[in-house]
């Protein structure tokens, strides 16, 4: 990729992606990281604190992110074994300036997911860093930051945030 | 159920209770499934929060003088703050006045308090500093003085952490936590400059009784077969986990503990191969140094045991690859607050601490690749235990916690995988719901 990002270019990997996570194609969501990303949220009572200083709820390296992808796709991921549907919605989406192939990318999320009889609404934003190169867009930090005050109810985020 | 028709031998041999079954002759140990549902157990269990020490949180929480944290206790909301001298204070945060919400901020820093519905300020060393229009209160009659922040009851701190009492009169902090001391003496002694807590706090709910979490916190038995996919992880790092050689240990108020060997390495005390080189090295100068401050076999087994306490009622300290206190606030009978602490050696270094936060997330916390599973496990209980509600067959409603009984009886230690823990827990349980015992 060469030149501007584009708002809408930004949309439709964002779009791309929550449907990814929506279809629980995890293989395909992990190629949209490039290797050596990583994927953080952190604390709902720390949410601007450097994940090396602070406990996070997820502070995963390209190699936990990719435990984590093993992990969700085995059936002994009891949490999400059956699966929750999800539904994301992805909006609000903000493109910053483009600097050594990193972009800031912000966007609001409101993510339903539904198991068990219950629906759980998890809101936040997106405060995400891409990498623009010759291929397309990829993360290079996925950071998904909570404006709940506590992790309630449902406190897990077994799902990817 | 069916074993009650044999009557147990009282005292040591068994306990027939509304809630309780034990039976050393059958080897049998079943808990009523009603203590996960019931409005009225639910209400007793309040009973006993509200007279026993109750862990309120760690005095690193508020390092400097005016630093405030409100937390909800038992269902009371409240104020756990460091006065302008420095001293830990815990208060009800409820206007003595009116009984208004005092502090609205969930944390900060602050010299005075002041309630914004009739504008009276209090020092945060508790005084009543400001009324507005006093002269309507006659001065001579000492009103501000009665009328300053209400203090906890009891308040006391064992080794930084601070534990509250509602009840005036009772066991004193170092009688209930009795051998549990020695447990957090181990912990804490990972750390020659004080353990701290480091920012950050998993805050989350779930929908499961409160002793659910404590029954699985007590079980080595789930380990493998409910964190699977964990366990393979470890594997793909270069790590093997084994149960042997674990432990389950009952203390008496309740309190146990679990020690394994096997589940892990431990940051700062014991090499795993994903703790990467640079940790081999610390790994060496801390335990060589730990040694010299505590002694050889000490040494030993702060560095090379893992350990679960639970300290009756509502404190878990996890001492495993990372240092965590996880407090248990009971909401409903099929809801609990949970709140979760890492702790790290004060001064640790900048690399050492960001290991610490990564290795012990990795595994435990709503995000991890194991509690999850956890919850799941809480939740998938309470919403089975409706199955036998009210069942005609008096045998159905109960939940079985027999095992290593008889490996027990034989007088052999007790095994992490086995429920030994679990069951000290529901003995003393018993006797402070049913009111048999303080």
């Amino acid at each position: 990729m060469t030149g501007a990002v584009t708002r809408q270019q930004v949309e439709d990997f964002l779009f791309q992606e929550a449907a990814l996570l929506d279809e629980w194609r995890l293989d395909e969501w992990l190629a949209l990281f490039e290797a050596g990303a990583t994927y953080e949220v952190p604390t709902t009572d720390r949410p601007n604190e450097d994940p090396s200083r602070s406990q996070y709820y997820v502070w995963d390296d390209y190699e936990l992110l990719t435990a984590r992808v093993r992990r969700l796709k085995s059936k002994h991921a009891h949490a999400e074994n059956p699966h929750s549907r999800t539904r994301r919605l992805v909006t609000n989406v903000r493109v910053g300036e483009l600097e050594d192939s990193s972009l800031p990318v912000r966007a609001a999320f409101l993510i339903y997911k539904i198991r068990d009889g219950n629906v759980d609404q998890f809101v936040g934003r997106y405060e995400h860093i891409l990498t623009a190169n010759g291929d397309g867009l990829r993360f290079r930090k996925r950071r998904a930051v909570l404006e709940l005050e506590v992790l309630r109810p449902g406190g897990r985020l077994s799902f990817i945030l | 159920m069916t074993q009650a028709t044999t009557a147990p031998q009282v005292g040591l041999r068994g306990r027939r209770s509304p809630y309780v079954f034990e039976d050393w002759d059958a080897r049998i140990f079943r808990v009523s499934r009603e203590v996960f549902r019931s409005e009225e157990v639910f209400a007793r269990e309040r009973r006993v929060w509200d007279r026993v020490w109750l862990y309120l949180g760690h005095e690193t929480e508020v390092p400097k003088p005016g630093d405030f944290k409100i937390r909800t206790l038992a269902g009371r909301p409240l104020i756990f703050s460091r006065d302008s001298t420095g001293q830990v204070r815990a208060y009800l945060n409820s206007c003595p006045h009116r009984g208004t919400i005092l502090c609205r901020e969930t944390e900060g820093n602050a010299k005075t308090y002041q309630c914004f519905y009739h504008a009276w300020t209090f020092a945060n060393t508790g005084e009543l500093v400001g009324i507005p229009d006093p002269g309507a209160y006659p001065p001579e009659r000492g009103f501000a003085a009665q009328m300053g922040l209400r203090p906890l009851p009891r308040f006391e701190n064992y080794r930084g952490f601070v534990f509250v009492s509602f009840a005036l009169t009772g066991q004193s902090l170092r009688e209930h936590l009795g051998d549990a001391r020695d447990y957090i003496d181990l912990m804490a002694d990972h750390a020659a400059d004080g353990l701290e807590v480091i920012p950050g706090t998993h805050l989350y709910g779930i929908r499961g009784n409160w002793k659910l979490a404590v029954e699985n916190a007590m079980d080595g038995y789930h380990f493998s077969p409910t964190h699977v996919t964990f366990v393979e992880y470890l594997k793909t790092t270069g790590y093997v986990t084994s149960d042997e050689g674990g432990r389950a240990i009952t203390l008496q108020n309740g309190h146990s503990v679990l020690v394994f060997s096997g589940h892990g390495g431990r940051v700062g005390m014991q090499w795993e191969p994903r703790f990467g080189e640079a940790e081999r090295l610390r790994v060496e100068e801390n335990v060589r140094r730990l040694a010299a401050r505590v002694g050889e076999e000490r040494a030993a087994q702060v560095s090379h045991t893992s350990r679960i306490l639970y300290v009756f009622p509502n404190l878990l300290l996890f001492d495993i690859e990372g240092l965590a206190a996880r407090q248990l606030e009971p909401i409903a009978p099929g809801i609990t607050d949970v709140r979760a602490w890492e702790l790290g050696p004060a001064g640790e270094s900048d690399a050492a601490r960001a290991l610490r936060i990564r290795i012990l997330g990795s595994f435990i916390g709503p995000g991890g690749l194991a509690t999850p599973d956890d919850v799941e496990a809480y939740e998938c209980v309470q919403r089975g235990v409706v199955a036998t509600a009210g069942d005609p067959r008096p045998e159905v409603d109960w939940s079985d916690i027999s095992r290593g009984m008889e490996r027990e009886a034989r007088g052999e230690p007790a095994r992490n995988v086995d429920e030994a823990g679990i069951r000290g827990f529901w003995r003393h349980w018993d006797d402070v719901v049913t009111g048999t015992s303080a």
